[in-house]
């Protein structure tokens, strides 16, 4: 399968090249990427979240996201050697609206972050997941709900059973924790291998059957997948 | 006049001469100084002759200068009392909230060595003028990256007179950034990929290909590099530079920097993720002042009114990738890259005549171009240039360059 990708892949950018008249471009053989796209309002942690899962550890410190941050880590399942690449956005309002747009193209899976200890991070999910839907037109992409940090504890404002409710309204699983806490370092691992799990297993129940998460509110015509072997 | 001639043949090889540099650098250093002081101290004071010091080699030199140079450059009286507010801002702004979570998490911004609390008294500066500036000024919106600006007006200049030059940058310089949405950045950044394709095509031709898009120049321009350098005294000379030239000068300086980096992008995968992370870490040691006299030259050579069609093009050619999003998505949904490419590449060339422009457009005429850019790229004679159209765009003060 994999393989089958390169060759289809390097056949493009052969043709590419012919086209535009730059050298013949071939990769060596590469593994399978998994795109996902990391969203949330502002100050969540959706950089410090990316950067644990990729780096291991929590950042020093971070500064506002301008734009889209590129973040990625290989990773190994079923025998299979996977590279996950964590796209990190802005999360002021208005850089989503003519800017991140770009980045949604192709990706296999979404994130949705908010804050535990506020709010209003809470709140702003309808918007993003309305967003999200404008922008990918198949509707059955995987999608996850992540309250990050759980470590504060006194200061939480959003308790877990409202977020329960509004991930089962929406059809996403639901995680709680905390980039920074080195006791839920592997809770942040744990989350991203399980939705690079359902990826490695989502695109053949494609083929024959809806995801298993993927019971949708809405149900729309699904497009008409042919064999892509 | 012999030692810049001498700079003019090294930026072609890419590199600068530190030997040659060391040399004459203080005799050159001297004369620069005395020449700042003397277009300070004529009457009128000489604004054309500080333009051409902030773009020149070293630019403005020190922090001294800058104090007294950057409000001529902005045209900021400095006997003017600066602004104030008699409202509690921190109550009232709607953008309080934004700031101060980026003002907070901006702590590389500030010298590594400054104790906590002072750092911590500049962030409270820094936060007043944002929000007086923004309260003077309702037709501005705050974007994430603004506060990158202004903490390199705060540190130089003292708070007093940083919100004076940041007002009339924000309204002039920052306009377009500071919209009420992006779009006009967004066209801005149009401006990129035409200036790489008229130096270099076939690198030209590998982003389009990669489909990298020009966030990753997002930042770069809209902090006009504060956000992503970090020893500050760069951040200060390109800000002199910018200061003095035409408001679009830092989309140039970008180009020139992925020219510069041409080998590491042809030599990356030719993909959207690898092209924008290699692109996206800037590296930190830059030859600042051959890319600043290069950045110049291009935009002597293709000033944007000559861009102005092309960057318009680019536009019409993302509304018709937008138009084939669908075939796209579908096709990518199934896995099958080389689909999505060759469809992408027969709906451009169907439907976009700039694309057929570019693919027949005979190489040749742009060889000639570099050429002639070799011979051009001495300071002097960009510089002059360079002045020349700030100077005809800062009296009419006209940033509507975008309708």
């Amino acid at each position: 399968m994999a393989s089958e990708m390169e060759s289809s892949l390097e056949a493009s950018f052969t043709s590419s090249g012919a086209l535009s008249g730059s050298s013949v471009f071939l990769p060596p053989a590469r593994s399978r990427i998994f795109k996902i796209i990391v969203i949330g309002d502002s100050n969540v942690g959706k950089t410090c979240l990316t950067y644990r899962f990729c780096a291991g550890r929590f950042p020093d410190r971070t500064e506002a996201t301008i734009g889209v941050d590129f973040r990625e880590r290989a990773v190994e399942i079923d025998g299979e050697r996977i590279k996950i690449q964590l796209w990190d956005t802005a999360g002021q309002e208005r850089f989503r609206k003519s800017m991140v747009q770009h980045y949604y193209r192709n990706v296999h899976a979404v994130v949705f972050v908010y804050d535990m200890t506020n709010m209003a991070s809470f709140h702003s999910l309808p918007s993003w997941i309305e967003e999200c839907k404008q922008h990918l037109l198949a509707n059955d992409i995987p999608r996850i709900l992540v309250g990050n940090k759980c470590d504060l504890r006194s200061a939480i404002q959003v308790p877990t059973d409202l977020a329960q409710k509004f991930a089962d309204t929406h059809s996403m699983p639901l995680f709680e924790t905390s980039a920074k806490n080195p006791n839920d370092n592997d809770h942040v691992e744990a989350i991203f291998m399980t939705l690079a799990h359902k990826l490695k297993s989502h695109k053949p129940l494609m083929l024959s059957q809806p995801p298993d998460h993927g019971v949708t509110l809405k149900p729309e015509p699904k497009p008409v997948m042919t064999c892509w072997c | 006049m012999a030692s810049r001639s001498a700079q003019g043949d090294v930026p072609t090889s890419g590199r600068w001469d530190d030997g040659a540099e060391t040399a004459g650098f203080n005799t050159k250093r001297k004369k620069k100084l005395a020449g700042i002081y003397q277009a300070l101290n004529s009457d009128p004071i000489d604004v054309a002759a500080l333009r051409r010091m902030a773009i020149s080699e070293g630019g403005l030199l020190t922090d001294e200068i800058r104090r007294k140079v950057w409000p001529k450059l902005l045209n900021v009286d400095t006997s003017d009392p600066p602004p104030v507010s008699g409202n509690n801002l921190r109550q009232m702004s709607k953008d309080y909230q934004q700031v101060l979570l980026d003002v907070r998490r901006s702590l590389r911004r500030f010298p590594p060595g400054m104790p906590k609390e002072q750092r911590e008294g500049l962030q409270e500066e820094l936060i007043d003028i944002i929000l007086l500036v923004l309260e003077r000024n309702p037709q501005l919106h705050y974007y994430q990256g603004y506060h990158d600006i202004v903490v390199t007006f705060l540190l130089v200049v003292g708070e007093k007179l940083a919100t004076s030059l940041v007002e009339k940058l924000s309204t002039h310089h920052l306009r377009d950034f500071m919209d009420r949405t992006m779009d006009n950045t967004k066209h801005i950044l149009n401006y990129l990929m035409p200036i790489i394709d008229q130096v270099n095509p076939e690198l030209h031709d590998f982003m389009q290909s990669a489909e990298v898009g020009t966030i990753f120049a997002l930042s770069w321009l809209i902090t006009w590099f504060g956000h992503v350098l970090s020893d500050f005294r760069h951040v200060v000379r390109l800000y002199d530079f910018f200061l003095a030239c035409h408001p679009l000068m830092p989309i140039y300086f970008a180009a020139v920097i992925v020219l510069y980096r041409e080998q590491e992008v042809l030599d990356c995968d030719c993909d959207m993720a690898s092209v924008h992370h290699l692109l996206s870490q800037i590296p930190q040691d830059l030859p600042y002042e051959t890319l600043i006299s290069r950045a110049g030259d291009l935009f002597v050579q293709f000033p944007p009114s000559e861009l102005a069609r092309e960057a318009a093009a680019q536009q019409q050619a993302q509304k018709t990738a937008a138009s084939t999003f669908k075939d796209f998505e579908l096709a990518s949904a199934q896995q099958r890259p080389d689909m999505v490419l060759r469809q992408r590449f027969q709906g451009l060339l169907r439907t976009e005549d700039r694309t057929k422009d570019v693919l027949t457009k005979p190489r040749t005429n742009r060889f000639v171009k570099l050429a002639v850019m070799g011979l051009t790229v001495a300071l002097g004679a960009a510089a002059l240039a360079v002045v020349k159209s700030a100077l005809e765009w800062a009296p009419k003060f006209q940033l509507q360059l975008f309708p």
